[in-house]
């Protein structure tokens, strides 16, 4: 059986390289190939927590209900920015039903974000937490919260990135709103020699908004004391995440912390990370001795759990006539609320074309307002916004087709660390994607249709890392009766992990799929794996139980070789069975090897391998937008995006199509609806619920088309998968813009593109 | 929210004394659809919620010919929307009604409840202590007020939430209102008030007073009517701006109209020119273009709805052209 060592795992999850430790195996299974025809995996097989989800007795954490539980809600600051002068509690503690009430005065100082407390006295922006009500029922609750008198001194806020960088604008840390206090910069070669060598020179300037995360569950968590041992029901991506936050913060073993997550009503990278509500729940669980719920309402969702910062990119690119792109420059600055996060987006501009001499400058700035989080694709979306915007409008200035134009300036190779990738196969998506729209049809005279409806198409790339890494482990027990349970510390938030789990768990093996059981999302039995976000789950665990189910088959041909008394050496394993290659009376089943083991159960350990040294791993893919375009209302209607994806294998087509699918829409939407608005004089939000916070409906939604253009890369893993839910959502806005361009002729170079910004343009 | 007591008249004039003589004391509750939500945020905290639903003879609609029709204040709106004499006769109306809200709330929203609904503004539904609910600022006139009013504001500058209404007001309805001793009828026009008049309420209800029919009145034969609701999402969603247009329709020409507009104003909005300009109003391209320039000349936009005044203008020879094709 292969051995183990430990290295030093970097890869890229979310927009940052993530370092760890990790045991991998020294041998693996060969990979499958990428044209391998395999028997389970890939097919569409429906999710196997669907019917537990449809039909309602799926239990998310927000139902779980604990005898003898009790309800806490959140006080949170009305304003946008203030300090703490004074907090009387009593009128709240005195209400009937009232169980405890926790401030900054009766909580230990528990450090959060790095800049503040659990309960800090410095209030950084309007939902910023000040205390927190338990009582017997939410409504109770709810009562308390407003008999709670607080003393505010407010202080001057900004709420503008742009403002706040003045030296002039009120200051949310001494240090300054600029975070770091100076821009990150990128550079390669000699950009300004690279403008010079240019024919054509353009600068423009774009803006994208703040966008909420907005999934349909609500932040929550269920906490529960034995003894000095807590388990936590969360809602959340990760769950060892929300294991080691919590314990942090208590200050207490990670062993005495169990968190569990079993279903999961969305994310979208704002539970990433353990909540100051669980931690608050917690130390009140504690102090009543009960069980405590607490969840957020949609309010409180949309002020303090994460959005995607906004951004003004002011870009340049140099040209030559044949189309040889010979210059980039990236400027620009976002707002990431009131902590510390990042407002980066300047990775398309770095990555996806071939191109000499780049140079980047951005800042992440302080503004009173919600702390940003990692959002699908965080500064992707908003980077190819620009950046696709650009490359249409430098196309057009030297006469050449969009298309073509990106083909020219093709990257045979990873741009920023100059190696070469594990695979790409973008142009195969560019070509079918083009066919699949019409390309060919596409007017090449912006503008030019007739009547006040007007037809563009437009299409945008989309590069993405997606290959996650080690460490990533699973178990796989074998039961007496054949059964097979696959255990893992991942978590599925809604994108299909128990399902492909399962298949991969049963390709391996050659079981049918009713025989797997699968068990996530909790830290008290299962072996680590990360986070799920940065679309690694996937492409991390599913090579950790095809490699545990190879170690399975060995045992087990090990164990046939014992009990049958013939070497190893001459037993093949084949759909649950071992059998002797040439006597046909020698070969078990393996639920009967497993009886005659004498164990309840067989156990195997799988662990994601290394990733291919010298290699970057990157998803590709291309989407084609056909939009129409009301002149006179300003509306936008997509009638059609076609998504050509390169994501290594496919796991499970219809899993894969409902990301697709979520990923186009909720690029769909960031493109034409959802915005954050806050007030600028109070700092205050007013798009606070589902109906002023837009995002759209089944009514506003186009056609699909999905094309996968990849098989598989063997030189990543024992499965050759990339992951696919930020891939999804990347080109979708630029796609859908650069239509809008082609049926107007007049470039909207704001996002979300509303009709009053369109009216705005054809109106001047 | 705050802690009330609820009570189920039997008839008008016991939920009439039910409501009393002060402000906020009680409310009525129709289909519930607006006032929970309100009651829920904080904005409306009655000591007493009166039920409407046990009231006789407000959920019947009747029609006759010559008389036209009249509609308890408490038929839902899909029931409304569904009938034939609505969808074949007065067309603008059915339109209004099939645009308002989604099905399920137009499953449980009434008629009466819809034309008393409080307005959208973010501001007043959120925690801002804004002049139309007793305070001292309107927090859009300087803040973000792209879906606010370009006509009829000041000093508040909501816009009047309703669809239904604007047909209503295109077809010239009137309400019947019943107080603690009187019952009076006033046509539509004069029901809604603008801020200037009343800062803090959207009509000339009184707080004791119900509204419990709406009458319309009967159309000749050659009406044609129609309603175009623009809004950024292709339902669930407020009009950005829309344009009820009740027309006679001539061999050659429009003999005569009525245009009303909604998302424009605090209230259901007329414009006089735009009615005179219909009259022998032959349906040319010229005509349209002329018709368009002279409306909401007297607009006053606000820093980011000024995209309102193209927009109304081109809804108004969209919704002529329609009829008239
Ligand atoms: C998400 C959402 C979207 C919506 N979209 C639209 C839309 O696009 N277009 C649109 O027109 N509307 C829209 N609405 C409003 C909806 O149509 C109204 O809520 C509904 O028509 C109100 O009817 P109701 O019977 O539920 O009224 P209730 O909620 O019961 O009452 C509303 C108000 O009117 C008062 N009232 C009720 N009946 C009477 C009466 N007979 N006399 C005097 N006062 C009365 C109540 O006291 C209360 O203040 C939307 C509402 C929601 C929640
Ligand atoms: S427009 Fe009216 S409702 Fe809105 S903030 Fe101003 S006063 Fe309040």
């Amino acid at each position: 059986m292969a051995s183990d060592k430990i290295i030093k795992s970097r890869f890229f999850f979310e927009d940052e390289v993530e370092e760890k430790l990790a045991e991998v195996p020294t041998e693996e299974p060969d990979s499958w190939q990428a044209d391998e025809k395999l028997a389970k995996v890939g097919k569409p097989y429906s999710r196997i927590d669907g019917y537990d989800k449809v039909s309602g007795t799926a239990r998310y954490a927000f139902d779980m209900h604990l005898p003898n539980m009790a309800q806490a809600k959140t006080l949170r600051c009305p304003l946008a920015h203030a300090r703490i002068k004074g907090i009387d509690t009593r009128k709240a503690e005195k209400l009937s039903g009232v169980l405890a009430v926790l401030t900054h005065r009766n909580t230990p100082e528990i450090k959060w974000y790095g800049t503040s407390f659990l309960f800090d006295t410095h209030l950084r922006y309007e939902g910023d937490e000040v205390a927190c009500v338990i009582a017997e029922t939410e409504s109770i609750a709810e009562q308390a919260i407003k008999l709670i008198n607080v003393d505010y001194e407010e202080l001057d806020h900004v709420v503008d990135a742009k403002e706040a960088m003045q030296d002039s604008a009120p200051k949310l840390y001494d240090s300054g709103n600029i975070r770091n206090g100076e821009p990150g910069t990128y550079s390669r070669g000699e950009v300004e020699k690279g403008f010079a060598q240019a024919d054509t020179v353009i600068e423009d300037t774009y803006r994208t908004q703040i966008a909420i995360h907005n999934p349909t569950e609500v932040h929550c968590s269920v906490v529960n004391w034995d003894g000095d041992r807590l388990t936590v029901w969360d809602s959340t991506q990760g769950i060892f995440r929300v294991r080691d936050g919590v314990a942090n913060s208590l200050n207490i073993p990670l062993n005495s912390v169990r968190v569990i997550k079993k279903y999961m009503g969305g994310g979208f990278g704002s539970k990433l990370e353990a909540g100051k509500y669980t931690v608050m729940a917690a130390l009140a669980a504690k102090q009543i001795g009960r069980p405590v719920r607490i969840t957020l309402d949609r309010k409180e969702m949309n002020l303090a759990v994460g959005n995607r910062p906004d951004s003004v990119q002011t870009l340049k690119g140099g040209v030559k006539k044949d189309g040889t792109l010979t210059a980039l420059f990236h400027h620009s600055y976002g707002a990431i609320g009131a902590h510390p996060s990042n407002a980066q987006c300047s990775w398309p501009l770095k990555s996806m074309y071939k191109c000499d001499n780049v140079k980047v400058e951005e800042y992440s700035v302080y503004i009173n307002a919600g702390r940003a989080r990692p959002f699908r694709a965080p500064g992707h979306v908003q980077g190819f916004f620009a950046l696709e915007s650009l490359l249409d409008d430098l196309a057009e200035k030297i006469n050449m087709d969009p298309l073509e134009f990106r083909l020219k300036n093709y990257a045979d190779k990873d741009q920023v660390y100059n190696i070469p990738y594990t695979s790409k196969v973008l142009r195969e998506a560019y070509q079918k994607g083009a066919d699949a729209i019409g390309w060919q049809n596409r007017s090449e005279k912006p503008g030019s249709g007739r009547g006040p409806v007007k037809r563009g198409i437009g299409m945008s790339s989309q590069i993405w890392w997606g290959g996650g890494g080690p460490p990533a482990y699973a178990t796989l027990k074998l039961n007496r009766d054949g059964t097979l349970r696959v255990i893992a510390g991942t978590q599925d938030i809604g994108t299909g992990t128990y399902t492909f789990m399962a298949q991969v768990a049963a390709e391996a093996l050659e079981l049918p799929m009713e025989k797997v059981e699968v068990i996530l999302g909790d830290t008290a039995v299962a072996p680590y794996c990360g986070a799920s976000g940065g679309s690694t789950t996937a492409p991390s665990v599913s090579p950790a139980v095809r490699n545990a189910a190879e170690n399975m088959k060995a045992k087990l041909i090990s164990g046939a070789a014992a009990h049958l008394e013939v070497p190893e050496s001459q037993l093949t394993y084949q759909k649950g069975m071992v059998n002797h290659k040439t006597n046909t009376d020698k070969s078990i089943a393996i639920d009967q090897l497993v009886r005659e083991m004498g164990e309840q159960v067989m156990v195997s350990i799988g662990k994601r391998g290394a990733n291919p040294e010298g290699y970057m791993i990157n998803t590709f893919g291309a989407q084609f937008a056909d939009v129409q375009v009301d002149t006179e209302t300003g509306k936008i209607r997509v009638n059609k995006i076609v998504a050509a994806h390169d994501i290594g294998r496919v796991l499970n087509v219809k899993t894969l199509e409902n990301q697709m699918h979520g990923g186009v829409i909720q690029g769909l939407s960031f493109a034409l609806m959802e915005e954050r608005v806050i007030d600028r004089y109070t700092g205050k939000v007013v798009t606070f619920n589902m109906h002023d916070y837009k995002m759209p409906t089944i009514m506003d939604m186009p056609d699909i088309e999905m094309f996968i253009v990849s098989g598989g890369d063997p030189k990543i893993s024992s499965t050759g998968v990339k992951g696919v839910g930020e891939p999804a959502m990347i080109p979708t806005p630029a796609a859908i813009a650069n239509a809008v361009y082609n049926a107007i002729g007049v470039r909207i170079k704001q996002l979300p593109m509303t009709p009053d910004k369109v009216l705005n343009a054809l109106y001047r | 929210m705050k802690s009330f007591s609820y009570h189920q008249p039997k008839d008008i004039r016991e939920a009439s004394n039910l409501l009393g003589d002060n402000w906020q004391d009680a409310l009525l509750n129709a289909g519930g659809t607006d006032l929970l939500g309100l009651i829920k945020h904080d904005i409306e905290k009655p000591d007493h919620l009166v039920n409407l639903k046990a009231v006789k003879d407000l959920d019947k609609v009747r029609y006759q010919e010559g008389k036209g029709l009249s509609i308890g204040a408490l038929v839902k709106l899909n029931d409304l929307a569904a009938m034939d004499i609505v969808q074949n006769k007065y067309t603008v109306l059915a339109e209004a009604l099939q645009e308002t809200a989604s099905p399920q709330l137009r499953n449980m929203g009434t008629i009466g409840g819809n034309l008393c609904q409080r307005p959208r503004c973010w501001y007043f539904r959120g925690d801002f202590d804004c002049l139309r609910k007793g305070g001292e600022l309107c927090f859009a006139a300087d803040g973000e007020n792209k879906y606010h009013c370009i006509s009829g504001g000041g000093p508040c500058f909501i816009v009047h939430p309703s669809d239904p209404a604007v047909a209503l007001l295109a077809l010239d309805a009137s309400v019947t209102i019943a107080g603690k001793d009187r019952e009076y009828t006033v046509p539509l026009h004069d029901f809604f008030v603008l801020p200037e008049d009343d800062v803090m309420r959207e009509n000339i209800l009184q707080p004791h007073e119900i509204v419990t029919r709406i009458h319309v009145p009967d159309l000749p034969s050659n009406t044609r009517s129609g309603y175009i609701k623009f809004k950024e999402r292709d339902v669930w969603d407020f009009a950005v701006v829309s344009v009820a247009a009740v027309l006679r329709m001539g061999s050659e020409r429009i003999e005569g109209g009525t245009m009303a507009f909604g998302g424009v104003a605090p209230k259901p909005w007329m414009e006089k020119t735009i009615n005179d300009a219909l009259n022998r109003m032959e349906v040319t391209d010229t005509n349209l273009d002329s018709l368009a320039q002279i409306a909401f000349t007297d607009a006053l936009p606000l820093a980011q709805n000024g995209y309102k005044i193209p927009l109304v203008r081109n809804l108004i020879k969209r919704v002529i052209r329609t009829l008239n094709a």
